[in-house]
């Protein structure tokens, strides 16, 4: 079965038609997205200006105690959100080429994130390595963030 | 008199380039999201500071001497493109039910922000990296509703469910000022 098929029968699935249908359910499940965005956002940079010493002094490793559970929070409801805002168009985003790019970004800024990013912020690194995989991250995520809104555009 | 301004903008070269430029309005509104995260996430950080349940090991006193440089990045971001939509899309927006909760949700948050400013984080060397007061909770728990107000009524301007051509009752046509259809 192709994957453009596939596309086709989650368009046409149950949990697909009742979001599509419903006059409220698309832009709340949007709005959660969102709501769940600026938290991320706010993880990710607390950490971040802090590694990079632009922002609080207090060692990010401390910070991390706090900032990782939100940062997990957000990712899974925006995952969540964001597989039921794809169940109602399937069909639409396999055309979409900003729809790949963000599939892709987000691979990339989720291994950057939980590969590099936090074991190393959680063993206390510091230097040139950690600075990198903190600019990496950061632009990985805003790279998810353009691309999902460019979605909405194409 | 607003009614006109909207109107009068909505007929300059800025607002008409803008509304119909291919690119520019998608990357103001890509920009404007993005922004977001910068201003609502810092936010959320310090007001989970404020809250006494994040970050504790923080002083106050840092937490929002050293955010609020980024806070204030992203406000301004935000109020540039927030701007730029503005004027590609006047009248609409002037008129929109949501867009007009969210001014009343930013009045409502700048306001507890002026409260935190001028009363409660006035004697924060006191409780710096101590217990935080109850006020300091309240404002945080308002700034916190008050932030995903904006964020969810900005995301709702984009649907046309009470654009003034489906308003139909006397109360919604004066929440939006828009004209009631006789018919």
């Amino acid at each position: 079965m192709s994957l453009y098929h596939t596309a086709q029968n989650i368009e046409a699935s149950a949990l697909g038609q009742t979001i599509r249908e419903s006059t409220w359910l698309f832009p709340a499940i949007e709005s959660t997205h969102l709501l769940a965005l600026a938290l991320l956002g706010g993880a990710v940079l607390i950490l971040s200006l802090s590694v990079l010493g632009i922002g609080l002094k207090t060692a990010p490793a401390e910070l991390y105690k706090s900032a990782h559970r939100y940062m997990n929070g957000a990712v899974i409801v925006l995952l969540l959100t964001g597989i039921l805002l794809g169940v109602s168009e399937p069909v639409k985003l396999y055309g979409r080429q900003a729809f790949w790019v963000k599939m892709i970004s987000l691979c990339i800024a989720l291994a950057v994130t939980y590969l590099a990013f936090n074991p190393l912020i959680k063993r206390g690194a510091s230097g040139v390595l950690i600075r990198s995989v903190t600019a990496l991250t950061m632009a990985a995520w805003l790279m998810v963030a353009l691309a999902g809104r460019w979605i909405g555009f194409s | 008199m607003l009614e006109g301004l909207v109107t009068k903008l909505a007929e300059t070269p800025w607002s008409i380039g803008l509304h119909e430029s291919l690119y520019l309005y998608a990357i103001t509104e890509s920009t404007h999201v993005m922004s977001i995260m910068l201003f609502v996430g810092t936010i959320a950080m310090v007001d989970l500071r404020l809250l006494g349940i994040s970050y504790t090991k923080v002083p106050v006193s840092q937490m929002l001497s050293r955010m609020l440089p980024w806070t204030i990045a992203g406000f301004v971001l935000l109020v540039i493109t927030g701007g730029m939509l503005f004027l590609a899309i006047p009248v609409r927006t002037y008129h929109s039910l949501w867009f007009r909760l969210k001014c009343l949700m930013i009045l409502i948050a700048a306001i507890n922000i002026a409260v935190f400013t001028f009363k409660v984080e006035r004697d924060k060397a006191t409780w710096d990296l101590g217990r935080v007061p109850r006020n300091s909770k309240i404002c945080a728990v308002v700034s916190l509703s008050a932030w995903a107000c904006v964020i969810v009524f900005g995301r709702l301007i984009a649907y046309n469910w009470f654009d003034c051509d489906s308003i139909n009752s006397p109360v919604m046509a004066k929440i939006t000022g828009c004209p009631l259809d006789p018919g």
